[in-house]
């Protein structure tokens, strides 16, 4: 048996061997040209799907944006709304009991907010986080008008305490304070 | 005819509805004290606080935790409905009329409110003190003290313990008299 065959076809062929190449040649590869069916058709179903989902994901984008702006916007305008409207806190304090915050937050009628105040100024959207965390003027004059009321409150209770408790009793406690 | 029967019907519901909704606005410990605000064109200093649930909620949210007479503050105003408070402070004596007190006290003689406290003074004025309940519950609180050149009228809606309020003398910048009862000591007092 010629080895040279079986290795490069050079030498001389053995008949058994030719006829097993006649045999399984049937079965190797032959190239040629690829030819579509003409029955097949391209259906549109799945390029509308796509785009459906194109749609949804900007709408989607869309509303989260809309929705984040608003409570963002919301949370800057917090503040000024209560200037805006002094009916919301009606105070009618002491002249030296009024702060200059106060004094701010009465006097501006009609401040420039949200979408009107964004047109003049430049906002730096992280600087604008920051401020929503230090106490509005809203917050701060409630906790004054809290803090005054409260004061007024104890000290007529107390003012009533010691009246019921007259003169020579109170001698007796503040004399046993002492002691004690 | 069925129509005819269903007139008394919602007649009958719309007097229930009523006669409810009078009796939830009796038991409301809020109390008008509009009519004193003529007060202020003769007074030198006036105080008129107005604060609602909403900015109690507001205003408890800038009490600083770790501070201790805020987080008391904090503590005592939870739960309120409401702080009203009217004062008036005038150069002479007999500004206000007894009319004024009066319309205040009319209010405050519905079922669910008691006197209190009643101090008399002719010279120092008078000081009373009304609570409102519900059941053992306290659910309001006024104050009505009547000094010769000082009227004050406070009125607290909501759930109040009057032993933290009156405790408050002394943290809020007023000198405490030593009356009422005592605060603990602190490490370097003892």
């Amino acid at each position: 048996m010629n080895e040279e065959y079986l290795w490069d076809k050079s030498g001389e062929p053995d008949p058994e061997i030719q006829q097993l190449e006649q045999i399984l040649g049937t079965l190797g590869y032959q190239p040629k040209t690829f030819e579509a069916p003409t029955n097949l058709r391209p259906t549109r179903r799945y390029r509308y799907l796509s785009l459906a989902a194109i749609a949804a994901t900007l709408v989607f984008a869309l509303l989260a944006g809309f929705v984040w702006r608003s409570l963002h916007r919301k949370e800057a305008d917090l503040p000024t709304t209560a200037a805006s409207n002094p009916k919301a806190i009606p105070l009618t304090t002491t002249p030296e009991v009024v702060t200059p915050v106060e004094k701010q937050t009465v006097v501006s009628s009609k401040p420039i907010t949200g979408r009107r105040r964004s047109q003049f100024v430049a906002v730096n959207a992280r600087r604008r986080t920051n401020t929503t965390r230090t106490p509005s003027p809203e917050a701060l004059l409630a906790k004054e008008q809290l803090t005054t009321a409260l004061r007024l409150a104890s000290e007529k209770i107390n003012l009533a305490h010691r009246k019921t408790l007259g003169p020579a009793q109170l001698n007796q406690i503040r004399n046993q304070h002492k002691l004690g | 005819m069925k129509s005819l029967l269903k007139i008394p019907e919602t007649l009958l519901v719309a007097a229930l509805l009523v006669t409810t909704a009078l009796t939830v606005h009796a038991q409301d410990p809020r109390i008008q004290m509009a009519h004193l605000d003529h007060l202020a064109a003769k007074a030198s200093d006036t105080v008129d606080v107005n604060i609602d649930e909403r900015l109690i909620q507001l205003a408890a949210k800038v009490f600083n935790d770790k501070d201790e007479d805020e987080a008391q503050i904090k503590k005592l105003v939870a739960g309120l409905k409401g702080i009203y408070v009217k004062s008036f402070e005038f150069e002479n004596e007999n500004e206000y009329s007894t009319a004024d007190l009066d319309s205040i006290r009319t209010q405050l003689t519905q079922a669910s409110w008691s006197r209190l406290v009643n101090v008399t003074s002719k010279k120092e004025g008078n000081v009373e003190v009304y609570v409102s309940m519900t059941g053992a519950d306290i659910n309001g609180l006024t104050v009505i003290s009547a000094e010769p050149k000082e009227l004050t009228v406070v009125n607290i809606v909501g759930p109040i313990d009057l032993q933290k309020l009156a405790k408050l003398e002394g943290t809020l910048g007023i000198p405490d008299l030593g009356v009422g009862p005592a605060k603990p000591k602190t490490k370097n007092e003892q």
